[in-house]
Formats: structure tokens, sequence, C-alpha cells
């Protein structure tokens, strides 16, 4: 084992790690804003995914326009999920808001496939096996355009959260929402703008990884039990301590599997949560409990 | 009104009615059914109990029923133990992992543990697929052989589909008793006011953490027995027990049913026991449907069938009576 070996792997895991930061992000923002935990949030990167392959085998489109059309679709769709489901669940109690967002998950993946079977699908196009090669490291092309995609979107978000007026206003519902309805903030802009960037987030991230992995109606389920370790970990509601724990974990993820049997990867996301709760309940970041 | 003794007299009647099933048809679809209304019946019935009752929602019952069903099956076919006490130590095995997530997550929040039970109850399906040396991975543990339960003076060879009837009707008959004496108890009233107002609870004297724990130790334990018993009954049992399908199937009987509500929930599993299956809807067709039933009863209907009569009833009472001439 040399190290380039590692190097390899620790790559491979912060390529994932960036994608779970993708889903985790959305699943934060969405819980920080409209304190709603949203179960039905693998489902939209699952979309995401199944949409890319459409584009890409059956209509022909390129790599870029299918990232392109895809995030632009689940923006749409967080839009139209906030206004017809969510909106009506103000101040409702989050046991319904779980269950509705079960059900919508329920619809989806069931939906999916009842209509597309469990097969599992590949995209592949002309660029599938580019290799970049970097002394003793070769990195697929696709894993370094799901590399850069997700790092555009940590910026994208940066920039909306910290730079624009809206942006802040999210975060001051995030931090004391009676307060930020006290200072004239419109909560309702806000929660949609928030599940709208949340969704358009899953999205992209199942678009972004469609050509890496396989791509079936089960996968949404899978990818969320990781995304829901990682807000815990990095804190319910803490943006940053899920990109941080998102990435952290998709390193330890990729080396440890390297060595070890699937199962124990996933025995160890677990295991790190419920040990994370025991020791530091607010999250590796948290901002104190919020009950 | 119908007088005391004869609400008294109904569940008995009605339980005499169940057991009488076998005697009048040896109906082998009329059985299966009943097995799975009982099967169901104690895993919906446990859910009621730490979600209608104590406003945990959990989505680790499943968890909890296939942790039973693989102890009770190792122990079984592996050591040579009775069903009994392989069914009972799944049970307890069941609730001490309860415990452990529980105690974990409800320290954070509910919706913590929400979270947990959720990520756990896939877990269990990941350990049972890929932990080949212990469960014998995807292929599960076929052929298990006919148990025999040994009760004082009497070992009973369950080799008759008839005989799994009574044992999971007479084990889902001993389970709701226990669950309607907890409550209709002061422990029910304790669940039922820290669900309400956890806050005004806890200035009552009363401990939510310890009431969680007891009712999320007793759901698991019940739903781990009966995995323990179903198991047997199936002759398998494979990483498919940990299905999503059983956790959607018990959280829409508790929803239609009314959480909180225990003859809503007793009846809503007796209705969505038999209904799916006698209308013979392909299963991933019947999930987007029970989907979609969750949606609209998130909506519109969030109290469920027993939610809606205790309102009919409030409404009732509070009614004025007419000015009698």
């Amino acid at each position: 084992m040399d190290a380039g070996f590692y190097l390899q792997l620790l790559l491979n895991g912060v390529v994932i790690g960036v994608i779970y930061a993708l889903v985790a992000m959305g699943l934060s923002l969405i819980f920080g804003v409209l304190e709603i935990v949203n179960f039905a949030h693998g489902e939209f990167y699952m979309l995401g995914a199944m949409l890319a392959y459409f584009l890409t085998m059956n209509m022909g489109q390129g790599y870029w326009a299918t990232v392109v059309v895809v995030t632009a679709v689940a923006v749409c769709l967080g839009y139209v999920l906030y206004e017809a489901l969510l909106a009506s669940l103000e101040g409702g109690g989050f046991e319904r808001s779980i269950l509705l967002t079960l059900g919508l998950s329920m619809v989806l993946q069931n939906g999916a496939v009842f209509l597309f079977t469990t097969t599992p699908r590949m995209v592949q196009t002309s660029q599938s096996y580019v290799n970049l090669v970097v002394g003793d490291v070769r990195v697929s092309l696709m894993r370094v355009f799901a590399l850069a995609l997700g790092l555009l979107a940590f910026g994208a978000l940066y920039l909306i959260l910290y730079g624009t007026r809206i942006g802040r206003a999210m975060r001051g519902v995030a931090q004391n929402r009676d307060a930020a309805l006290m200072v004239g903030i419109d909560p309702r802009a806000v929660s949609r703008l928030a599940v709208a960037i949340g969704i358009g987030l899953s999205g992209l991230a199942g678009a972004a990884l469609a050509p890496v992995y396989a791509v079936h109606p089960l996968m949404g389920f899978s990818f969320v039990f990781k995304a829901f370790a990682i807000i815990i970990i990095g804190g319910l509601g803490n943006i940053a301590g899920a990109a941080v724990a998102a990435v952290a974990l998709g390193m330890v993820e990729s080396v440890v599997g390297g060595f070890l049997p699937l199962v124990m990867v996933d025995a160890l996301v677990f295991g790190s949560m419920i040990a994370m709760l025991l020791l530091r309940p607010q999250g590796l970041f948290g901002r104190g409990v919020r009950v | 009104m119908m007088p005391g003794w004869l609400r008294a007299l109904l569940p008995l009647l009605g339980v005499a009615g169940l057991f009488a099933v076998p005697r009048v048809t040896g109906n082998e679809y009329v059985l299966a059914l009943g097995v799975s209304f009982a099967m169901f019946s104690v895993l919906s019935g446990g859910l009621n109990l730490v979600y209608g009752y104590t406003g945990l929602l959990s989505f680790a019952q499943v968890g909890f029923f296939g942790i039973g069903g693989y102890t009770a099956a190792l122990l079984v076919t592996e050591r040579g133990w009775p069903l009994e006490a392989g069914a009972a130590c799944g049970g307890a095995l069941a609730a001490l992992v309860g415990l452990v997530i529980g105690y974990s997550s409800l320290r954070l929040s509910r919706h913590a543990f929400a979270i947990v039970s959720l990520s756990f109850a896939l877990l269990c399906m990941i350990v049972a697929r890929d932990w080949v040396s212990l469960t014998r991975g995807a292929m599960g543990i076929p052929g298990l052989p006919v148990p025999v339960l040994h009760l004082p003076g009497w070992s009973w060879r369950l080799s008759r589909p008839a005989d799994f009837y009574y044992l999971l009707m007479g084990f889902a008959v001993i389970a709701q008793t226990v669950i309607y004496l907890v409550v209709t108890s002061r422990l029910g009233r304790a669940m039922r006011a820290i669900k309400l107002n956890e806050a005004l609870a806890q200035s009552q004297g009363i401990s939510p953490l310890s009431y969680k724990l007891l009712a999320l130790a007793l759901s698991a334990f019940l739903a781990g027995v009966v995995g323990g018993l179903f198991v047997f009954y199936l002759t398998i049992v494979d990483p498919s027990i940990f299905d999503f399908y059983y956790t959607e199937t018990m959280l829409i009987m508790v929803i239609i049913g009314g959480p909180g509500s225990f003859w809503g929930v007793l009846g809503a599993s007796a209705v969505l026991a038999a209904l799916p299956d006698l209308l013979r809807f392909t299963t991933d067709l019947r999930m987007v449907l029970y989907g979609a039933v969750l949606i609209a009863a998130m909506l519109v209907f969030p109290g469920g069938v027993g939610g809606w009569l205790r309102r009919r009833g409030l409404r009732r009472w509070r009614r004025p009576h007419p000015a009698t001439p």
C-alpha cells in the first residue's frame, strides 16, 4: 500500500463528500428555516439523477446542459412543494411535517419503481471513460466535474446566505423565528426560497452523480440515511457544520471502505451519529440544543 | 348508548369469535388474513403506544420486529432452543436496543429521535444483508423447522396453519390487553400528558424520559416477540423482514385509526390487514396509495377516525340540551 493508494481513496472521498454536502446542506437549510425535517429529500436527489439519465440517454443532451436543466427543474419543484404542501403546515407540529414528507417520499419512490422498475441504469457519455492522471492518482473526468459543481454550489450558497438581503433574512429566521417576524421579515417568502434552494441542491447532486454511479429509483433512500447522520453530526440546522461533516464523512468512508467490508462503513456512519448524540448532542459545531 | 356490561362483553365476544374461526373454516386464505391481522395489530398497537400516546414518532418498530425474528430463528436453529425462549429472547434484545437508541437520541429532541429511528431501521436492513457470517446475507435463513411450544404440562407442535393462527392470535390478545391496561392506567395518563405538554407534565413531577423509554421498550419487546413468532409462520427469515413496507403499513394503520385511540387503531389494523389484499393491488401501487393517503390525512384529517369520533363526542356533549317543556 503506497501513498498513491491513500491519496486516491482520499480524493474519491472528497468528491463523494462534497456531493453528500449538497444534499445535507439543503436538508439542514430547510430544517433551520422551516423546522421541518424533509424525509422526501433523498427522493429529489433520485429524481434529479433519473431526469439526468433521460436527458442524456434519451434526448442526447450534453453534460452541462443536463446539469443546468435538472437544477432549474429541481428549484421549480421546490417552489411547488412549498406552495402545495409545506405552506399549509406552518406551526402544525413536527410530526405532521415528517409524516407528510414521508408520504411524499413513498409516492415518489414507489411511483418511480412502478414506472421504471428497480433496474439500475448507467449514464454513459463519450467522456465516461476519460481519466485525468496526475502522478499515481487517476480520477475520472466525471468525478472532477462533480467536484467542481459541488464547490461551485458551495460558493453560490455562501454568496446567497451572506451577500444578499434575502439570504440574511433566511439566516435571521433560522436563528430566531420570532425576532425575525418582529422586524418584518416575510416568513413565507423566506421559507419558499429555502425549500427551493434545498431541493435545487438535491437535484444538482443527483445530476452530478448520475454519470458516476448507477441510477435507480431506490438510490435516494440509502443516500438520505447518510444525509441524516451528517446533519446530526454537524448540528441540526447548522449549514456550515453539515458541509464540514459531509466532506469528513466522505473521506473517512472512502478510506475505511478501502480496507473493510461495506457493512462496516454503514455501521460506522450510524455509530458516529449515536456517539455524537451521546457525547455532544448539539453536534460538532452546534449553536446549542433546540427542542 | 349501550349499557356498561355490554361494552365490557363486546371485546370478549370478539376474541371468542376470532378463536372460533378455524373451527368454522379451514380455508387457508382466511387463516392467512387472520395471521396478518394479528401480527399487524401488535405492531400498530406498539407504534400507537409510542407515537399516539407518548408522542414519539418512531420508525424503528420494523427494526425491533426483525431483530426479534432473526434472534428467535438463530437461537432455535443453531442452539436448539424452544420457540418460546427464542421469541422471548428476541423481544428482550429488541427492548434493549430500543433503550439504547431512545436514550441516546431523546436527550436531544423528538426530531433527533425520528431521524435516528429511521436510520436505525435502515441500518438493520443493511446489517442483515451484509453481515453474512451472522445472518447468512441476502439469502436469509430458509427452511425454519416446525417449532414446538412448551407450555406447562403440554408441548404443542405447530404444524398446521391453524396452529399459527391460534398462536399469533393468542399473543395478539395478550399484547393488546397489556397495551390497553397501560394506556388506561396512570402510566397511560402520564404518557398522554407528556405528549400534550412536556414542560407542564415535568412541572407536575413526571419524568418524561423514563416514561418515553418505558413506552419504547414495551413496544419494542412486543414487536420483537411477534417477529420471533411470525418468522416461523413464514418458515424463512431474510433481510426483507426489515422492509419499509411494514413501517408504512403500521404507520398508516395508526394514522387512519387515530393516534392515541386504542379501538380506532385496532379497527384500522383489521380493515387494512384485509382490504388491500382483497382488492389485489400490486405492492408498489399499494405503497403509492398509502403515501397519498398519508399526505391527504396530514393535510385535512390529522386525528384519524378515532380523533374524529372523539371530536364528535365532545361536540355532542357540549351541545345545549333542548329545554324540556
